[in-house]
């Protein structure tokens, strides 16, 4: 079968496929998919092999150490970077590389992704769940505070895109 | 209710890592490890976030839908276990951040861990900084001022179906159908608005027409929210499989409130006054005309909920079919348990079969249980054990 990287599945059959693993995730668990809830039990593991004491005193990172549903996270994010790998390499695009546009140089586009990162990593502590951990699992459960979260999360991402289009056009 | 399976810890880690590779596996197929095809959402000529995310919530709403139409699941404890509180302003203002920091980035969360998996050196760098930043937020959050602000107008666990005052049993089928429709005119404009933009799009980041296929998909999706609408209809649904009253005899019902009363919430229906006197261990006294002041439909559905009448309930009133566990009626109600419970059984005639000779002895220590009795009604004639193998089939003539 020929490769080609800029083939993409259909869209809706994309969703619907990936509305099948969360309601499936939903029946067996009684939980959703999520991302930021790991990074966090990730960077907490971190802290507790440099500063233990540090992290037994901070409420928000013992907790994360002493539940069991973010480990839970951790897990499905090996699957998630397990399921890239396959799904990336058989469609041929495994490839180290940076995405970026012309216009900026590798040493500024890895500058924004660290920055952009860090600050959706610490906005999504304060809505509990980022776009799959929120506007996905709770948005398919009709939360008011999903859709609140998708709205807003839209107007942000319109309101700063021409400010930063040069990062990727 | 089958679902969920609530597997054990081990179990639940294994089916973790499936269900991650499956999210994956499906983002990466669908564009979501390329940045380029990720903020095109942003400049308007891909729309594929939109699309494939839209239709994704759609499908899992309707899977649940349906699901619990068929008495298979429970839409609201699924909702309670798998959504977080609601925090209007933190969300509001946070998700504006987190809207930001996607087109700064160039992925979210959740895809920056596919596009690190097939070797974008960005995407490592956006886990890296959503680590850091989660971190740094959780050094603050619990702060004062900080906290303040961190959980400021919590609403506590809140419903679409809520806001619009929809009965919390038809609002989820009725909702996801107004989603789909909803959907539908989204991507109808989505497709539009492509169509219009195509010429500035990215050479990496074409958009991919919904085309026959899409169509189909969102047929399919209205035909299945027009399945979950027709389900409340149906006497199998929800509302009359799960809540459908089953009896529980009183030998069943003393067991467990003897031996594991934290499983039974028993409610005494009779007038306070009679069930003041004399009520089942554990009993509450709630008349009928109260029971809607316990919001059972709200109540966490854990304990099995037994309803005792004065005689026989035929069905159980409207506020306790709400609740969302199990609800059981006292066979005989009150006059039926008083019967059986607490008035001394007659011993059995000499040279009875055992079984009724055991069910007097079971019978017997209830009622010295109940009725504080010092004395326990008489101990049975021993009968010999008839030898060898279980007695003839066909009991009740025995006699």
């Amino acid at each position: 079968m020929e490769r080609n990287p800029n083939k993409f599945w259909n869209p809706y059959l994309a969703g619907v496929a990936l509305g099948l693993v969360l309601a499936a995730t939903y029946l067996v668990m009684g939980n959703g998919l999520g991302a930021s809830g790991g990074n966090l039990r990730i960077g907490v593991a971190v802290l507790q092999a440099i500063a233990p004491e540090h992290v037994a005193a901070t409420p928000p990172l013992a907790r994360a150490v002493a539940g069991e549903h973010p480990n839970w996270l951790v897990m499905e994010l090996l699957g998630v970077i397990l399921g890239g790998i396959v799904a990336s390499y058989t469609a041929g695009r495994m490839k180290l590389e940076v995405l970026k546009g012309p216009r900026i140089s590798v040493a500024g586009r890895l500058a924004f992704a660290f920055a952009g990162g860090a600050l959706m990593g610490l906005a999504a502590k304060i809505t509990r769940g980022c776009a799959s951990g929120q506007a996905l699992t709770g948005g398919a459960l009709l939360s008011v505070g999903a859709w609140v979260f998708f709205m807003a999360f839209f107007a942000g991402g319109y309101g700063l895109a021409y400010f930063v289009r040069r990062e990727y056009r | 209710m089958t679902f969920p399976l609530f597997p054990t810890h081990e179990w639940g880690l294994v089916f973790g890592v499936l269900s991650g590779f499956g999210f994956g596996f499906v983002l990466e197929r669908a564009g979501f490890g390329r940045t380029q095809k990720l903020v095109g959402q942003f400049y308007g000529d891909d729309m594929t976030v939109f699309k494939v995310m839209f239709t994704a919530v759609v499908t899992a709403m309707l899977v649940v839908v349906v699901a619990s139409g068929l008495g298979l699941a429970d839409f609201k404890i699924i909702a309670d276990h798998a959504t977080s509180e609601t925090l209007l302003v933190p969300f509001a203002i946070g998700g504006a951040a987190v809207g930001a920091g996607f087109v700064m980035s160039g992925y979210c969360p959740g895809t920056s861990w596919v596009a690190m998996a097939s070797g974008k050196l960005d995407g490592l760098f956006t886990v890296l900084g959503s680590i850091v930043g989660a971190i740094l937020w959780s050094e603050v959050e619990f702060r004062p001022g900080f906290a303040t602000f961190h959980n400021m107008t919590n609403v506590g666990n809140f419903y679409l179906w809520e806001l619009l005052h929809l009965p919390p049993r038809a609002g989820p089928a009725i909702l996801a159908a107004a989603v789909v429709v909803m959907a539908a005119g989204c991507f109808v404009g989505a497709e539009k608005i492509e169509r219009l933009l195509a010429r500035n799009a990215d050479p990496l980041a074409q958009a991919t027409p919904g085309g026959r296929r899409g169509r189909f998909v969102v047929a399919g999706l209205g035909a299945a929210s027009l399945v979950g609408v027709a389900l409340l209809a149906l006497p199998t649904g929800t509302a009359a499989s799960v809540r459908a009253a089953e009896p529980v005899s009183q030998l069943e019902l003393a067991r467990r409130v003897f031996d594991a009363p934290w499983t039974v919430r028993v409610i005494d229906l009779r007038p306070a006054a009679a069930c003041a006197e004399k009520r089942i261990p554990g009993a509450e006294c709630v008349p009928e005309a109260d029971l809607p002041k316990l919001a059972l439909a709200d109540a966490a559905p854990g304990r099995d909920l037994v309803l005792v009448g004065d005689g026989a309930l035929a069905q159980p009133p409207a506020a306790a079919a709400a609740y969302p566990g199990r609800v059981l009626i006292l066979a005989g109600g009150w006059k039926g348990w008083e019967a059986f419970a607490l008035t001394p059984p007659e011993p059995p005639a000499p040279g009875a079969p055992l079984a009724e000779v055991d069910a007097y002895r079971v019978r017997a220590g209830i009622q010295s249980a109940l009725t504080g009795m010092k004395a326990a009604p008489p101990p049975p004639t021993p009968t010999a054990a008839p030898s060898g193998g279980p007695k003839k089939g066909g009991g009740g003539c025995s006699g």
